[in-house]
């Protein structure tokens, strides 16, 4: 019996009931209200995001949910090594995804509670951080500099023992 | 994306909310869509992910100012939902309050049911808050903040169920009593109300301190306690009503079906743990309180063999271990006297039987009764003694096996009485070593030709339930003698039907007593393996001699005295000339082979077979008459003269009076000579070879034995136990006492009984003798100084 999930915008998409309950959001609400047919209304989620999010649900559905209590542990240590990222996931978040479009993503997962997509999300904007210089940061994500120059220099001194490496 | 377009105000917020979380508490059965459900969570989660810095009202409840990475959004939505739940439940609580009993009951359920159910719907509609507000409000420590379904259920403890006043729990509590009052009464209820409060009470339990794991401190404190007390209270009152009214045996089954209801009960509707405290309470009231009234019965219930009434009562009894007690003493007295009075019953018709012609009543009792006259108790036929003892040990070993679970407490009772009723019956009145002779009789006669078991498996069986009593007779030792002299009968007499049950039967014993007690046993199959072997080798010696014609056949056993017990005859005897030269070949042919050895001819056990030419059956096939050694010697004078006098008789074989008289005797009977007068013996009487033999058989017997002889034989077996006992014991002192080189007396006697209780039980008189034996041996010596104690001279 496939779902029908409707996007901000009205787009609809039609999946898997396995594919939409990769997000606990979903799967906790099947549950309660059970098969009604309609559409799901995901008023905080746009169509080209839920695309996406349903492309990754579609690849890993059926992956293992990590909810029981004793699986904690492997998914925790699993997901704390930003370097490893599984080929797909990889490929799946560069390809062509510009950065509004890799946090809308986040958004989404944290909204539909898809913890690995949230996960692989949070993975990759820190690989993109890594060892680039706050102005390259600042650039990157386009953020504007509101430091004064005094807290800037005070900052700076704080994390003096932590600079050169 | 829309998170900060929309301005996440908390009273609108939580309008929108309650408008849509109070038809899921309420009206849930209105269904629900999709598209609310989502609203709602989507409302919840605009709001905490607004990033509006709301410093006053994101305080933790508590109070706590701990520094945070970033404000979490929530403390509102949960303080609401709180506020919420509790004037939801209040407005319950005044409903409930209209309801009593079983009505309260299905409200109660009902009301359970939906509240569950409904906020199931909340915890997962508020899983955004969950995920972050709460869960940091858990990590850093706050007690008081659970996630939002554990946040229901307290709500539902601490302000619907109990803790205050006008809680409902006991009115609740009070109806469920009540209702499985009346299931005990015997009303049908609908036990799934019950079932779902007691899941209620199980639910409510948590953990103050880790939400996650629940705990079964409601369950046990609201429920379990006040029921086990009920409980109680309830089959205490029934209990004793239906035992002054009913007999015990009803009360026994009035027990054990409520024991199993109540069992049920548990299965059926309580938390499994409350299996053991209910249990343990309905077996104090049922059973622990009665127990005294339910011992009481066990001798009737034994009396009548009522077998299912005594299973049921060990299976109550057992419930209380300290009560069975009792019952394997009276078991054990019970056992021991139905024992004795098969026994006696034995020997009741014993004495009716017409051997039993003597009229003793009072026999002296005690000391040995070797030399006593023959006497009623101790004629019984050996099969009717063993069958008697082994119905009753069958009968109540079963009754152990099957009413008593094979219990091991009653297997030792059933084994203290056996041995009781073994050794000490009536039939072993005038001499304990009764019991061991006449089981050794009855294995004689099941390993003799002519047994009436002749299949092997059977008598394997039989053999395997004489070995069950024989481990309960003490005097083994009695055993093994009368054992040992039958076997030698049955060896020298080739009447053994199968070599392989003789084996197995000996090792039987021997697994029973170990390698010493049968090692004479096994002796004496081996000298019959290598007289087999000389009697080959004689007759290939006697066939090269070229002088075989005119020997008679000849058969020998040479067994060693040590353990063959034979005793060599007093009587004289000539050999007759017929056999005088096989006599002296054999005689130098083994004094050739075995240079130092010397042969005792024991005559009076040979047999012999003589072809009467005098006389044919149907004058065709002369008569063979089966003799034995003294009769041939006898019936060959009759080949020189057709008759003689006792007198002649006597000076021509050189018998004794008394040897000749009996075998004499077995040609009478048989007609094979003719007697002139009554008195067999007298020196005048004469004897005549009967012309007009007459018999069904071509072979017949004439070796027929006396009946004084058997009895002779059976107590100079007595005396010669005696006579070993003395030894053995005499042989234990001095092992004794050459380890302990000093000993004082009465340990000394205490010691002695100790090694040698495997084979028999030694008297303290006994003892005494043999110490003094010793004494005057000089073996041991009294000490000087104290004269109870004794010392090993070396």
């Amino acid at each position: 019996m496939p779902v029908i999930l409707q996007a901000s915008d009205g787009q609809q998409f039609p999946i898997e009931k396995n594919v939409a309950e990769r997000s606990m959001l979903l799967k906790n609400m099947l549950e309660d209200v059970g098969d009604a047919g309609d559409p799901i209304p995901l008023p905080n989620v746009s169509g080209s995001i839920l695309k996406n999010v349903i492309e990754y649900c579609e690849h890993h559905k059926d992956d293992p949910h990590f909810a029981a209590e004793e699986d904690k542990e492997v998914f925790e240590s699993s997901r704390k090594k930003p370097d490893d990222i599984d080929e797909w996931d990889a490929n799946f978040m560069k390809a062509g995804k510009g950065n509004e479009e890799l946090f809308e993503i986040i958004l989404a997962a944290n909204y539909l509670d898809i913890k690995p997509l949230l996960d692989l999300g949070c993975k990759t904007v820190a690989n993109m951080i890594k060892g680039k210089t706050p102005e390259q940061i600042r650039e990157m994500f386009n953020i504007e500099n509101d430091f004064t120059p005094e807290e800037e220099d005070q900052i700076r001194r704080e994390n003096e023992w932590a600079a050169d490496a | 994306m829309s998170y900060g377009a929309q301005q996440s105000d908390l009273a609108t917020t939580w309008a929108q909310l309650e408008a849509g979380i109070d038809p899921i508490m309420n009206k849930l059965s209105d269904g629900l869509s999709y598209k609310s459900w989502m609203d709602l969570y989507t409302t919840i989660y605009n709001y905490c992910t607004s990033s509006r810095m709301c410093n006053h009202n994101d305080e933790p409840i508590n109070g706590s100012s701990s520094n945070r990475g970033a404000n979490l959004m929530g403390a509102d939505l949960y303080s609401n939902l709180k506020t919420y739940l509790k004037e939801h439940l209040d407005a319950l609580k005044v409903k409930a309050d209209q309801q009593m009993d079983e009505d309260l009951l299905t409200f109660y359920t009902r009301e359970w049911k939906r509240y569950t159910t409904g906020t199931t719907y909340v915890h997962h509609i508020f899983a955004y808050l969950n995920r972050h507000w709460v869960k940091r409000e858990i990590d850093e420590g706050h007690k008081t903040i659970y996630d939002v379904y554990t946040l229901t259920l307290v709500t539902w403890r601490d302000h619907f169920f109990g803790g205050g006043l006008g809680t409902i729990q006991p009115k609740v509590m009070d109806a469920v009593l009540k209702l499985i009052e009346k299931q005990r009464n015997g009303e049908t209820i609908d036990s799934s109300i019950v079932n779902s409060i007691v899941d209620s009470f199980v639910s409510l339990g948590l953990d103050e301190n880790d939400s996650t794991k629940p705990t079964l401190d409601v369950y046990k404190q609201f429920f379990e306690t006040p029921f086990i007390a009920k409980t109680e209270e309830y089959y205490k009152m029934e209990s004793e009503r239906f035992i002054s009214e009913n007999s015990i045996i009803d009360y026994m089954k009035k027990a054990e079906s409520r024991l199993a209801e109540e069992d049920n009960r548990v299965q059926m509707y309580l938390h499994s743990s409350s299996q053991k405290p209910l249990i343990l309470c309905c077996e104090n009231v049922l059973i622990r309180n009665h127990t005294g009234p339910i011992q009481e019965e066990f001798q009737n219930l034994l009396d009548q063999d009522k077998l299912d009434d005594l299973s049921r009562m060990y299976g109550l009894l057992s419930r209380v271990p300290e009560s069975l007690e009792k019952l394997r003493l009276t078991f054990e007295v019970h056992v021991r006297k139905q024992g004795l009075s098969a026994i006696e019953k034995v020997a009741e018709s014993a004495q009716a039987a017409p051997e039993g012609e003597e009229d003793e009543e009072d026999e002296p009792k005690g000391k040995l009764a070797a030399s006593a006259a023959p006497k009623k108790a101790g004629d019984v036929d050996s099969k009717t003694y063993v069958d008697a003892l082994l119905a009753v040990h069958q009968k109540y070993s079963s009754l152990v096996e099957t009413a008593f679970r094979g219990e091991t407490g009653f297997g030792a009772s059933l084994d203290r009485a056996c041995r009781e009723f073994v050794n000490r019956n009536i039939v072993c009145e005038k001499s304990s070593s009764k019991s061991p002779e006449l089981l050794a009789k009855h294995c004689d006669s099941l390993l003799k030709k002519g047994s009436k078991i002749t299949d092997e498996h059977e008598v394997e069986e039989v053999l395997n339930s004489v070995m069950t009593l024989f481990k309960y007779v003490e005097d083994k030792d009695v055993f093994q003698k009368f054992y040992q002299k039958q076997l030698a009968r049955r060896l020298v007499n080739q009447l053994s039907a199968n070599g392989d049950t003789e084996e197995s039967m000996i090792n039987k014993l021997k697994d029973a007593c170990g390698f010493e007690f049968t090692s004479k046993l096994q002796r004496m199959f081996q000298d019959v393996a290598l007289s087999k072997d000389l009697n080959d080798q004689f007759k290939e010696q006697t066939a090269r001699s070229a002088e075989k014609s005119d020997l008679p056949d000849f058969q020998i056993l040479v067994g060693g005295t040590g353990q063959w017990p034979l005793n060599a005859t007093t009587t004289k005897f000539n050999i007759p000339d017929d056999l005088l030269k096989t006599y002296e070949k054999f005689q130098s042919f083994y004094q050739h082979k075995f240079s130092g050895r010397k042969l005792n001819w024991l005559f009076h056990l040979g047999r012999a077979e003589i072809r009467a030419n005098f006389v044919k059956q149907n004058g065709k096939i002369p008569y063979t008459f089966l003799t034995s050694t003294f009769q041939m010697g006898v019936l060959l004078q009759f080949n020189a003269a057709p008759s003689y006098t006792f007198a002649e008789l006597q000076t021509n074989t050189s018998l004794d009076p008394a040897t000749l008289k009996s075998a004499l005797f077995g040609l009478i009977k048989s007609k094979a000579l003719i007697v002139s007068n009554e008195k067999t013996s007298d020196p005048e009487t004469r004897y005549e070879i009967n012309k007009a033999f007459k018999n069904k058989k071509t072979r017949v017997k004439v070796d027929i034995p006396m009946r004084a002889e058997q009895k002779a034989e059976s107590d100079e077996t007595h005396k010669g136990i005696e006579d070993d006992r003395s030894m053995v014991i005499q042989a234990a002192i001095v092992r004794i006492m050459k380890t302990r080189k000093v000993m004082q007396n009465q340990l000394l006697v205490t010691e002695t009984i100790d090694q040698l209780k495997a084979r028999f039980r030694p008297t303290v008189p006994a003892i005494k003798k043999c110490i003094d034996m010793l004494l005057e041996k000089e073996y041991i010596e009294r000490m000087e100084e104290q004269r109870d104690m004794f010392q090993y001279i070396a």
